[in-house]
């Protein structure tokens, strides 16, 4: 039954009215834990509260919108048994130590058969090596920073491991930077100012961005390099040595409250140099504390809220529904957060079991393409190499796109990505697909 | 280097000082009537903003939402005096350090589960666009800071010189026993000053919220800012916390320009000590013999 959500039918109206009291009255059972005994027990962790809350709320949503569809179709089909789908929910409030703990708590249970989770990049570095010494599967979803993936690779220095059960499923910074050094360049901007936080995620921001103009070919001149701390309020200063030295754009690398500050304090200023940066610029936090000084700032997104496709809408229309908002707080962490889950849900089904190494291991090879709702996911992961992160990705340049801030809502930067998307989900073959009902 | 950036961030830099004046000119009220002062300040800031904004979401105009802030930041003031305040004056002891801080970690733990943790824009009628003054940028809601602290204060200063009540009230601050035996009830007017400081404290939470944004922390950087104006400036010198208060935030806009933004603080902190080494009283304080 999983494949009946797998491959959603392109009639949006007739799910619209099936949506709401399946999604209300699963996620009614999954709160009540009803399903004790035969379920498949999946991790949920991430910042619920605090300033990076919208992605972490956003993400278990996601997640919840898809393990309530599975589970108002009986579960996932492991060996000759469904079973449904049990959420274990843990608020690590975006502080590494409260992440650590709940990763060792997480390692020591025996029947988890995976997590999904971590939006800050500071939590996956304190908290992952609990889960990768006991082999549990992890899929990081939505943190991005570099640094979280590649402490498992080979480095100068000392060998990585030779088996990872961390997988991530975001757009990784790499990635990211890559892009917004190419959107400053094509918009003919020469000099820019690099702007970031001092966590370990605006940190390693920055270093990609610096990577990558100079792999670009030194295009974009860096005529000021300025940090500040999470909470600060006023960023005059930083913005006025940036002005003062010419720059042109700001490529930033934070989070949402401290973002919007930077918006306002430009706009203070009379600097109209826009802002392009990671994809926590779309952040609810950002763009409402923003307000209108947060137009045309431009940021890499997996998932506009915008129903270009069916699939597409019946997600919106249902995370809305179910959620009871008006506009997703992220839309890239829910979206992620849904794609996630049914990509671990199809590895649980593929491993025939709930132990966590088989998953581990089907999921570096998974047979079957997953659709979800930002792509089919073909073969997403491969066998897990050290001296190529890219093994344990899902995400690849052409599944990201860029976003633009306006008027309160994050639209398409760029008209020629919605078009792409729009015919790359028209050509997508579903005859595979359906081949995969039982 | 170039004049225009210096007064730029000279005038940023003093405009948000006048807050931490504000918050420092609360501390003033309630030590000059019962030389207490309460330690979760910050909290009544914060409560007070958040209560203002909920008066918002419920749709009241803006110049209806003020007093209405105000009214609340006063009986939070109340409140903090007659749980932590009064029972340890009464019995002579310094407890009201420990029980205001304690009023005042409550009145957070409230704010969280009631509000919770996000920072939330706090919407205004007056712009945030920019204007540009000799050669300086500064926005419609910086002006209305400076505008807003030095009246109140203004006001709080003309009631305590031009009403009886106000006459009571500076009584007090002189000699309370020599005020009670003329007939002035010392509780009652620390009473009023500790309403007095919370609607103040009220005041600088509307003032300051649709630039920093509410949120649970939105005052504990705010407070020992305010704190080390108080201390530099002195206690009892409400000319002097706008002052120094200024000066102070300057200071702070400057030299995170010029030293980096990590060395925001490192000045005033010096300020601190040099002013508690040099003039234990502050600048601007009296010196007075304590009697024993």
């Amino acid at each position: 039954m999983l494949a009946a959500n797998l491959s959603l039918q392109p009639i949006a109206s007739k799910e619209d009215i099936m949506f709401k009291p399946i999604v209300y009255g699963s996620l009614l059972f999954t709160a009540l834990g009803l399903v004790a005994g035969d379920t498949v027990k999946i991790a949920l962790t991430g910042p619920f509260s605090g300033g990076s809350a919208p992605m972490g709320t956003s993400a278990r949503d996601g997640s919840k919108l898809a393990v309530a569809e599975i589970n108002a179709a009986g579960g996932i089909q492991v060996g000759a048994k469904k079973m449904k789908i049990e959420i274990i929910e843990r608020d690590d409030e975006a502080k590494n130590e409260r992440g650590a703990l709940i990763a060792q708590e997480l390692a020591a249970m025996s029947d988890l058969s995976g997590v999904i989770g971590t939006v800050n990049t500071g939590v996956a570095l304190a908290g992952d090596k609990h889960l990768q010494e006991k082999g549990i599967t992890k899929i990081i979803c939505p943190a991005a920073g570099s640094a979280s993936m590649t402490q498992w690779a080979n480095k100068p220095d000392k060998p990585g491991v030779k088996d990872n059960s961390i997988f991530r499923f975001a757009a990784y910074d790499g990635i990211q930077a890559a892009m917004v050094v190419e959107e400053a360049t094509n918009r003919k901007f020469t000099k820019v100012a690099v702007v970031f936080d001092s966590t370990n995620y605006g940190v390693s921001g920055r270093d990609d961005m610096l990577d990558q103009i100079k792999k670009q070919g030194n295009k974009l001149e860096v005529v000021a390099q300025e940090k500040f701390n999470i909470g600060d309020k006023d960023m005059t200063a930083q913005l006025l040595r940036a002005k003062s030295a010419g720059a042109q754009a700001i490529l930033i690398w934070a989070i949402g409250p401290e973002l919007a500050a930077v918006s306002n304090g430009a706009a203070k200023i009379g600097m109209k140099a826009p802002l392009i940066g990671g994809w926590t610029l779309s952040m609810s936090n950002y763009i409402d504390n923003a307000g209108k000084n947060g137009n045309g700032t431009l940021m890499p997104q997996t998932f506009i809220e915008e129903a270009i496709t069916p699939k597409a809408k019946a997600f919106i229309d249902g995370y809305h529904q179910a959620f009871k908002v008006g506009r997703i707080p992220s839309a890239v962490a829910a979206a992620q957060g849904y794609d996630s889950l049914y990509i671990l849900a199809a590895a649980i089904k593929q491993a025939g079991t709930t132990d966590t190494h088989k998953v581990k291991e089907a999921l570096e090879d998974l047979k079957e393409p997953v659709k979800g709702v930002i792509a089919t996911w073909n073969h997403p992961y491969t066998k897990w190499d050290p001296a190529d992160v890219t093994t344990h990705e899902a995400f690849r340049r052409e599944q990201v796109v860029m976003g633009m801030v306006k008027d309160g809502h994050v639209v398409f930067g760029n008209e020629a990505d919605r078009a792409r998307l729009k015919a790359l989900a028209n050509t997508a073959t579903p005859a595979k697909l359906k081949t995969k009902k039982k | 280097m170039n004049a225009a950036i210096i007064g730029q961030m000279a005038v940023s830099g003093a405009l948000m000082g006048l807050v931490y004046a504000l918050i420092a000119y609360g501390f003033q009220l309630t030590y000059a009537t019962s030389k207490s002062i309460n330690f979760g300040q910050g909290e009544l800031v914060m409560v007070s903003a958040f209560f203002s904004l909920t008066l918002t979401n419920l749709g009241l105009p803006y110049y209806l939402m003020v007093p209405g802030g105000l009214l609340f930041g006063a009986l939070l003031g109340l409140v903090v005096e007659r749980a932590g305040v009064r029972l340890a004056l009464e019995q002579k002891s310094e407890g009201w350090i420990l029980l205001s801080i304690i009023i005042g970690l409550f009145f957070f733990s409230a704010a969280e589960n009631i509000w919770g943790r996000d920072d939330r824009p706090f919407p205004t009628p007056i712009s945030a666009d920019p204007i540009h003054v000799l050669g300086v940028d500064v926005t419609r809601q910086e002006l209305a800071v400076a505008v807003g602290v030095l009246g109140i204060m203004g006001l709080v200063e003309l009631f305590k010189r031009r009403t009886l009540l106000g006459k009571a009230f500076e009584a007090v601050s002189a000699d309370r026993d020599a005020a009670e035996l003329m007939g002035i009830s010392a509780t009652r007017t620390v009473m009023l000053s500790y309403a007095l400081s919370g609607a103040v404290a009220a005041v600088a939470g509307i003032l300051v919220s649709p630039i920093t944004t509410v949120g649970p922390t939105m005052a504990s950087a705010l407070i020992l800012k305010a704190f080390s104006v108080a201390v530099v400036a002195g206690l009892d010198s409400g000319f002097g916390v706008v002052l120094i208060g200024m000066f102070l935030g300057a200071l702070e806009s400057l030299s995170s320009y010029y030293l980096g933004s990590g060395w925001r603080e490192a000045p005033g902190l010096l300020l601190l000590i040099l002013a508690l080494a040099v003039r234990p009283t502050g600048v601007f304080g009296k010196a007075t013999i304590r009697k024993v």
